[in-house]
C-alpha cells in the first residue's frame, strides 16, 4: 500500500507539473504524458517488432485492458521511462528495449525479490527466470485479491506452471520435479483451493532448495508446514526423527519424507504413503529396512523382517487393518527411542501400549522381546528356543515326510509293476 | 454279487467327513496367514475384512475339530464298536514287521513277494490314527495359547508365546504333508484303489480289498460267519449292513426325530452281531 500511496503522490506531483507545463506551453512534455499519443500506434494489433534473435514480438497494448488494471490511471511514460523523445514515435526504437523498472514505486517487493532465486538466476544470465512481469503481467496487472489477477489464489498455480510444468523448461533448467502441478491438483492441499505454490515456497523471495533460509530447505520444512499444522510440528520436533533432522541429518525424515511433497494426500486415501495399508509396507521400511540407514545408525533391518513374520505383520500383509502396524505401537509424529521414558515403547509404557488393543495385558507383555528373530545363535532365550524348535521340526519333517514319500514311492512302483498286463 | 464288508458305520463316516471339512478349512485358513502374498490367498485378502474372517473361521474350525475329538473320545469309550476300534488300533511289534516286509516286497528283496496278512487296522492306518491324535493334541494346546494370549501371558513369559507359534506352524506343515503324502496315497493314489477308495462314502470294502490289506481280519470274519449259522449268508450278502441306513420318514424332520434316530442307531450298533 505504501508504494501505491507513493505512486499516487507522484501522480499528484506530475499532474501539478502538467498544469505548470500547460501554462508554460511546453508541449513536448505534454505529449508524452498523454496515453492517447502512445496508443495511437500501439492499439494496432498487428504492430510488431523483431528482437535481436529475429523473433517477432507483438507491441499491441489493449487500451481497455490497461484502463481497467490497477495501473490504469498512470501514463505510459511513468513506467516506460526510457522513451522520451519524438524519435521513438517516428519509427525509431531508441531506448525502447529497456525493461520497465517497477522498483521506482515497489521498493519493498524489489528488495525481497533480489533475495530470491529468480533474481539470482537472472543475474546468472538465465533468460527465462521470472521477472516482475512474468508473474504479475504487463499492462493487465490487478491487485492479487482480484480474481482477474495472475497472482490471485485461483490463478497462481497457472502462473507458476507456465514455466514449471513446461517439460522443456524443467529439463533445461534441471528442476527435477516434473509437473508438480499435476501432483498438487490431486493433493489434499490442492483440493482446498486455498493453498497455492506460494504458501510453502514464498513469493518474491522464494529461495532455492539448498538455501538454508529457504522455506523448503530440509530442516526448515517442519516450520513451513507448522504455519498451518503447529501442533504436529511441535510433536515432531521433539521426536527422534525431528531432533535428528533439526541437527541436519539428511537421512532423518522430515514431513515430506513420509507424507510426500506436492502430492500430499489425506491419510484415508489409499494412495497416501501414510495410509494404514501402506505405512508398514513402504513408508517406514523405506528407511528402516534400508541397509544405508541401518548401517549408519546401527539399527537392525530385522525390525521390519521380524514384524512381517509376526502375527501382526502377517495379518497386516494380508490386508487386516485391525492388526497393529508400525505406528500402532511406536506412534506417529512423536516417535521416540525406546530408551526415552516418554516413548510408547519404553518398558514402563509397553503394558499400556499393548493394552490399548489387548485389554488386560499383563506385565509379561512388557518383558518379552517383540521384534524377535528365531535363531539358534540368537540373543534372547526365547529366540534360541524357537531356533532349536525350528531345527528339530525341520529335521523331523524331512525325516518323516521323506520316509513316507520314499515308502509310498516304492509301494506305488511295485504295485504298478505288478499290475502291468 | 461281491461280498462287502462294513468298514465305517454311518456315524464314523460322518466323523470322517466332519474332520475332512474342518481339517481342510484349518489348513487353508492357517497357511493363508503365514503366506498372505501367495496366489491362492487372494480370494481371502482381496475381500474387505477377509483376514478378520479368516481368523474367525480358523478358530471356529479349531473348536469344531476339538468338539469332534471330544465326541470321538466318548464314542470310543462308551460304545462297543468304539472300544473295539481302540483295541484293534493298539500298535504292536507285528506292525513294524509288516512295514518292514512290505518294504522288502516293494524293493524286490523278498522274491517272490510275501503275502502279508494284516489285522483290522494295518500299520498304515495305525500310524495315521496315532499321528492324528498327536497332532490334534499339539495343535489344540498351542492353538489355545495363541488364541488366549492375554490370559496365557498373565502367567507365562513372552517367549513361550513365540514357542507356541513356532510349534503350531511346524506341526501344521507336518500334519498337512502327512495327510497329503500318507493318507491320500493310501486312499487315492494307491494303484489298488485308484481313483479312490469309496469306503469313506459307502462305508464298505470289497472282499478283494479286504484280502489285500486286512487279510487277518477277513479270515477272522469268515471264521465267525461259519459259526453264526442263523446269520449266515443273508447278513453278509447284505454287505454287513445290519442296521437300516435310510429310515422311511413319515413325520416331518424334528429334533426329537433326530435324537430318536441317533438313539436307534446306537441301539442297532449295540445289538450288532456280524462284522
Amino acid at each position: 500500500m505504501k508504494q501505491r500511496e507513493g505512486a499516487n503522490g507522484i501522480r499528484v506531483i506530475l499532474l501539478g507539473m502538467l498544469a505548470l507545463c500547460l501554462c508554460m506551453g511546453l508541449t513536448a512534455e505534454f505529449a508524452w504524458s498523454d496515453n492517447s499519443l502512445c496508443l495511437g500506434c500501439h492499439q494496432d494489433e498487428s504492430l510488431k517488432k523483431q528482437d535481436a534473435r529475429g523473433r517477432s514480438i507483438s507491441l499491441f497494448v489493449s487500451e481497455a485492458g490497461f484502463k481497467g488494471s490497477v495501473h490504469g490511471s498512470l501514463s505510459c511514460s511513468e513506467c516506460h521511462t526510457g522513451i522520451k523523445d519524438d524519435a521513438h514515435a517516428e519509427g525509431g526504437k531508441k531506448a525502447a528495449d529497456r525493461k520497465v523498472n517497477c522498483v521506482v514505486c515497489h521498493r519493498e517487493a524489489e528488495k525481497e525479490y533480489l533475495k530470491g532465486l529468480h533474481s539470482k538466476m537472472i543475474m546468472k544470465g538465465t533468460e527465462r527466470a521470472a521477472y516482475c512481469n512474468d508473474c504479475h503481467g504487463k499492462h493487465n496487472i490487478f491487485p492479487s485479491k482480484d480474481p482477474k489477477s495472475m497472482t490471485h489464489a485461483s490463478k497462481i498455480g497457472k502462473t507458476c506452471n507456465r514455466c514449471h510444468s513446461d517439460l522443456e523448461f524443467v529439463k533445461q533448467h534441471a528442476l527435477g520435479a516434473v509437473m508438480p502441478s499435476e501432483e498438487f491438483k490431486k493433493s489434499v492441499h490442492g483440493k482446498t483451493g486455498e493453498m497455492t505454490c506460494i504458501n510453502c515456497h514464498g513469493s518474491h523471495d522464494l529461495r532455492s532448495l539448498i538455501d538454508p533460509k529457504s522455506t523448503i530447505f530440509r530442516s526448515n520444512i517442519p516450520q513451513t508446514c507448522g504455519t498451518c499444522h503447529p501442533e504436529i510440528t511441535k510433536e515432531f520436533t521433539e521426536s527422534i526423527h525431528g531432533v535428528l533432522a533439526g541437527r541436519g541429518r539428511t537421512d532423518s525424515p522430515t514431513c515430506t519424507t513420509c507424507h510426500g511433497i506436492h502430492g500430499i494426500k489425506a491419510k484415508v486415501d489409499p494412495d497416501s504413503p501414510v495410509n494404514e495399508r501402506r505405512i508398514a509396507k513402504t513408508t517406514c521400511p523405506q528407511c528402516h529396512a534400508a541397509e544405508r540407514i541401518s548401517k549408519e545408525y546401527t539399527l537392525t533391518a530385522m525390525q521390519v523382517k521380524s514384524y512381517y513374520d509376526s502375527f501382526h505383520g502377517l495379518s497386516y500383509r494380508g490386508g487386516d487393518t485391525y492388526s497393529a502396524n508400525c505406528a500402532s505401537c511406536h506412534g506417529v509424529h512423536d516417535i521416540r527411542p525406546s530408551s526415552d521414558p516418554k516413548s510408547m515403547t519404553h518398558k514402563d509404557n509397553l503394558q499400556k501400549t499393548c493394552g490399548s488393543c489387548h485389554p488386560g495385558a499383563s506385565e509379561n507383555y512388557a518383558k518379552g522381546k517383540i521384534h524377535s528373530v528365531a535363531s539358534i545363535s540368537g540373543e534372547g532365550f526365547g529366540e534360541k528356543v524357537v531356533g532349536w524348535i525350528r531345527v528339530v521340526y525341520i529335521v523331523l519333517i524331512v525325516t518323516v515326510i521323506g520316509g513316507m514319500t520314499f515308502f509310498n514311492f516304492t509301494d506305488w512302483l511295485r504295485k504298478t509293476i505288478d499290475q502291468k498286463p | 454279487m461281491t461280498k462287502k464288508y462294513l468298514r465305517m458305520t454311518l456315524n464314523e463316516r460322518f466323523q470322517h467327513l466332519n474332520l475332512f471339512i474342518n481339517f481342510t478349512l484349518l489348513v487353508i485358513t492357517g497357511f493363508a496367514l503365514k503366506y498372505p502374498e501367495a496366489f491362492w490367498v487372494s480370494p481371502i485378502t482381496d475381500v474387505p475384512l477377509g483376514m478378520t474372517f479368516r481368523g474367525f473361521l480358523h478358530r471356529l474350525c479349531g473348536v469344531a475339530t476339538l468338539t469332534l475329538g471330544g465326541y470321538h473320545l466318548l464314542y470310543c469309550a462308551f460304545s462297543d464298536r468304539g472300544r473295539g476300534i481302540i483295541k484293534d488300533m493298539i500298535p504292536g511289534l507285528n506292525d513294524a514287521k509288516d512295514l518292514w516286509q512290505t518294504l522288502k516286497n516293494n524293493l524286490f528283496i523278498n522274491r517272490p513277494a510275501k503275502e502279508i496278512p494284516m489285522g483290522r487296522f494295518n500299520f498304515r492306518e495305525k500310524l495315521e490314527y496315532l499321528g492324528l491324535i498327536w497332532g490334534t493334541i499339539v495343535m489344540t494346546g498351542t492353538g489355545f495359547v495363541l488364541w488366549f494370549k492375554t490370559e496365557w501371558l498373565a502367567y507365562f513369559p513372552m517367549w513361550t508365546y513365540d514357542v507356541a507359534r513356532a510349534i503350531h506352524f511346524y506341526e501344521a506343515i507336518l500334519a498337512t504333508l502327512t495327510i497329503i503324502v500318507w493318507h491320500l496315497y493310501s486312499v487315492v493314489w494307491n494303484p489298488e484303489v485308484y481313483p479312490m477308495s469309496w469306503a469313506w462314502i459307502t462305508g464298505n470294502l470289497t472282499e478283494h480289498e479286504m484280502k489285500l490289506e486286512h487279510g487277518l481280519e477277513l479270515d477272522r470274519i469268515q471264521a465267525e460267519e461259519k459259526e453264526l449259522k442263523e446269520f449266515g449268508k443273508a447278513a453278509a450278502a447284505g454287505g454287513g449292513r445290519v442296521y437300516p441306513l435310510f429310515l422311511k420318514r413319515e413325520k416331518p424332520l424334528s429334533l426329537r426325530g433326530i435324537v430318536g434316530a441317533v438313539k436307534g442307531m446306537n441301539e442297532t450298533m449295540k445289538n450288532w452281531k456280524g462284522t
